[in-house]
């Protein structure tokens, strides 16, 4: 019985000391990411937006993104170009501080050439706006493949990455931003044709859409130094 | 050659007619009205657009510039610019029986259907004077003003960006379809005031059938339905096609070809009515 | 003998108003240098014969000739001749008299430089007030400008409808010294509508008189008239003792009448200035003498008054 007891002790240990270890193993391997993200202090890049939307008709656009520590952020264009709501940041803020979530290992999936680990990150605080983020990570580059932010405000946000020279700042090369789209109805007193009612057809019977935002990121200028100036509005 | 000169006439007298500038103080003063609203609070007009993306979209850039503001004028007064049109092209026949001078005019040697043409012409170039001056003031001082960028229009199929380079001859072509309305406003208030002996008739019986004609054109009954695609009100903000992608050009033909079917039909009438009128006034 | 232009030649005309015959065969000619009269009581039809003339109004039947030509199929050259006034003269009240005069000379069929336009308006008296707008101006300017409306292109002939309305009596003088000057030294032709018949008869030659549309005469004023028979009225102290003495007379008067005050005889012109030294010299005090209209008795005999 005592030796029955001993293989149980074992076991739990085992496991325990496994999934610490785990546990351990994915919030450094998460803090290499956001470290990765961190070096870039500051960055503008030129991008070009593209959008692909259900109820929007849009050519693409071509755009500035400025960015700086910790949080600022501005799109710049002449024209109008439609971005998602959260910015591009939102992985790395969620991933700021690793003792407001917790992670669990869900597995590997293989993403184009490479051999991803899922994480799943669970804020710990009721009061965050994240209800739940969900990382493809290259455990070799260290970068973000793909990532499913749930948010109680913006829904789900889907982003898929793909890298080039800057992959050592974990800056992607481009993006693709995969929203929810409410049912689009047009407010009263908008529609002037007085033969068209206010709802679409396409709107009716249907439910929520989602909608695409193909992001090209070039030219990143890193770390050269930005002005707060130019994050004032 | 009479013709030419008796235009110049009409130029020369709703030039000098307090009455043809009613409608370009209205056009100004209400513009003026308009953008200084959205100087203020164009921020809250722009989220009425935004509202139903703005839960995963944001929005970057110079929304709320000249073009959309010209775009958003267009449409409030375009219902409203009629009124203003009738008010001087109403009179351009029974003003004269009112105040006499027809006699005079109609013994001079040159036909009634020339009187009448150049009256018409007259009135055309005046309602192309309002429409100019209101795309002036909405787009030269709505972009003085909040400057320019690509325009944003909802309309009943969602929401659709042009960029900047494509916006100038989708207003220029708008415009065009839209001064084809006004002309047909200002073609029935003329005819009407053919019939007629004093101004107010005219101008008055001209609102009152764009108000009937609209009410027609919203009402959702079957046996009306058949009427409402040849009413001429319905094709009156046919200028929004324009800024639809793709432009539905079929619809836009289509309108084309009503507005001018009843340009020539009214004015038929009017030449009519003007050589078989008796002056007795 | 040269035979006579006729200028207006009108031909059984009718006009009606559904049931209402306006005009129901009216006639008469026009000649070339004639000063004529249209008279009739209110409601004859003079306006409505009138406006069909300058083609304001559509005959039902008849027809309407000018210059030798049909109205209904040369009506841009006539009226290119004729300079007209139908009943009140009305302008832009927007326009200045200036402007006015412009834009009906621009369309009235001839080149006219704006030095003519300047000296009609100092033909007709309004030189100085060129420049001011219409709603300024008194009936009687008004009445001057369309005066001038009608000359500016220099017509043939002349059509005036009541030209003589709301004016004062030198505006009156001032008009009929007017016609005649037109009609004397401009050789104009001119068809004078009123219902003023000491206007008729001082100045037409030729005179229609017409009543609920009909033509009911036309001639000359002398011919109709026997203008040189007057009766005059004579205010003297004792009207028995005229009475007798003209009775007893060799002037050969007839005495149409006598009040306590007044004798009426039928007299020539010629004659008043004898039978007035006649009376004097008899030591009767003659107060007054005056012509009675003999067309007013004329009109009144014709119309059924």
């Amino acid at each position: 019985m005592r030796y029955y007891k001993c293989i149980v002790a074992f076991f739990v240990a085992f496991l325990f000391i496994q999934q610490a270890d785990a546990q351990n193993n994915t919030n450094t391997f998460l803090r290499s990411v956001y470290n990765k993200l961190q070096k870039a202090k500051d960055y503008t890049v030129d991008a070009h937006i593209k959008v692909d939307m259900p109820f929007v008709r849009m050519l693409p656009v071509n755009a500035k993104i400025y960015f700086k520590q910790k949080d600022k952020f501005k799109v710049e264009s002449k024209g109008i170009a439609i971005v998602p709501r959260q910015g591009f940041d939102q992985a790395s803020k969620m991933l700021a501080d690793s003792s407001s979530f917790t992670t669990i290992v869900q597995g590997e999936e293989k993403i184009g050439a490479i051999l991803t680990k899922i994480v799943n990150v669970i804020p710990l605080s009721d009061a965050s706006d994240m209800i739940l983020g969900k990382f493809w990570i290259d455990p070799v580059q260290s970068v973000i493949i793909k990532s499913q932010l749930t948010t109680r405000s913006s829904g789900t946000i889907l982003t898929e990455y793909s890298y080039g020279k800057e992959v050592m700042f974990g800056l992607p090369d481009e993006m693709i931003v995969s929203v929810d789209i409410k049912k689009f109805k047009v407010p009263k007193g908008f529609v002037s044709e007085p033969t068209k009612s206010s709802t679409t057809k396409d709107s009716e019977g249907n439910g929520d859409k989602r909608g695409k935002i193909y992001i090209k990121l070039s030219n990143y200028q890193i770390n050269k130094g930005i002005s707060n100036s130019v994050f004032i509005k | 050659m009479k013709f030419w000169k008796n235009t110049y006439n009409e130029f020369i007298k709703i030039a000098a007619k307090p009455r043809s500038y009613i409608g370009i103080g209205a056009i100004t003063l209400i513009v003026s009205i308009i953008l200084f609203a959205m100087r203020v609070d164009g921020a809250f007009f722009i989220s009425l657009i935004t509202k139903p993306f703005e839960q995963s979209l944001s929005f970057e850039g110079n929304i709320l510039n000249g073009n959309l503001i010209a775009f958003v004028i267009l449409q409030m007064l375009i219902v409203h610019v009629p009124l203003l049109i009738a008010l001087v092209t109403g009179d351009l026949v029974s003003g004269e029986a009112a105040m006499g001078t027809i006699r005079l005019l109609v013994t001079k040697p040159i036909s009634r259907t020339s009187i009448l043409l150049s009256k018409y012409l007259a009135g055309c170039a005046y309602t192309l004077v309002m429409l100019l001056w209101l795309m002036f003031m909405a787009l030269v001082v709505g972009k003085m003003i909040f400057g320019t960028g690509d325009m944003m229009v909802l309309n009943g199929n969602g929401l659709v960006v042009f960029s900047e380079q494509d916006v100038f001859w989708r207003f220029a072509s708008g415009f065009s379809l839209a001064y084809l309305s006004l002309v047909t406003v200002a073609t029935l208030s003329l005819t009407l005031s053919c019939f007629s002996d004093n101004s107010i008739g005219p101008i008055v019986s001209t609102m009152a059938i764009i108000i009937l004609f609209t009410i027609i054109s919203t009402l959702d009954v079957p046996v009306l339905e058949k009427v409402q695609p040849y009413l001429f009100t319905n094709h009156m903000v046919a200028w929004r096609n324009f800024f639809d992608d793709p432009i539905p050009v079929a619809k836009i033909i289509k309108s084309g070809e009503i507005l001018l079917i009843h340009i020539i039909g009214l004015l038929t009438i009017a030449i009519y009515k003007f050589n078989k009128k008796d002056i007795l006034s | 003998m040269q035979e006579e232009e006729k200028i207006i030649e009108v031909s059984h005309l009718v006009k009606n108003y559904g049931k209402f015959n306006a005009v129901d065969d009216a006639s008469f000619d026009v000649y070339r240098g004639d000063v004529y009269g249209f008279l009739g009581p209110n409601g004859a039809g003079k306006s409505t014969t009138i406006r069909t003339i300058l083609s304001l109004i559509k005959p039902t039947s008849g027809q309407i000739k000018i210059f030798n030509r049909d109205m209904a199929t040369h009506r841009p050259y006539i009226l290119q001749r004729i300079g007209c006034i139908v009943e009140k003269p009305d302008f832009y009240n927007y326009l200045s008299a200036e402007k006015n005069l412009e834009v009906f000379a621009r369309i009235s069929g001839v080149d006219i430089p704006k030095k003519r336009v300047h000296e009609i308006i100092e033909f007709v008296g309004l030189k100085g007030r060129e420049k001011d707008k219409l709603r300024s101006f008194s009936h009687g300017m008004k009445q001057r400008l369309g005066i001038a409306q009608t000359l500016i292109h220099d017509p043939e002939l002349i059509i005036l409808d009541e030209p003589t309305t709301g004016l004062d009596p030198q505006g009156i003088i001032d008009i009929r010294n007017l016609i005649l000057q037109l009609k004397h030294e401009r050789n104009k032709t001119i068809l004078l509508s009123s219902h003023i018949l000491s206007e008729i008869e001082l100045i037409a030659n030729r005179m229609v008189i017409i009543n609920k549309g009909k033509t009911i005469v036309q001639g000359s004023v002398t011919d109709l008239l026997n203008a040189r028979d007057l009766i005059v009225s004579f205010q003297v102290n004792d009207v028995e003792k005229a009475k007798q003495l003209i009775q007893s007379s060799t002037l050969n008067l007839v005495i149409e009448s006598t009040d306590d005050k007044n004798l009426f005889i039928h007299i020539a012109q010629e004659r008043i200035p004898i039978l007035n030294k006649l009376l004097c010299d008899s030591g009767i005090l003659v107060y007054s003498i005056e012509a009675k209209r003999k067309l007013e008795d004329y009109f009144l005999k014709l119309i059924g008054a």
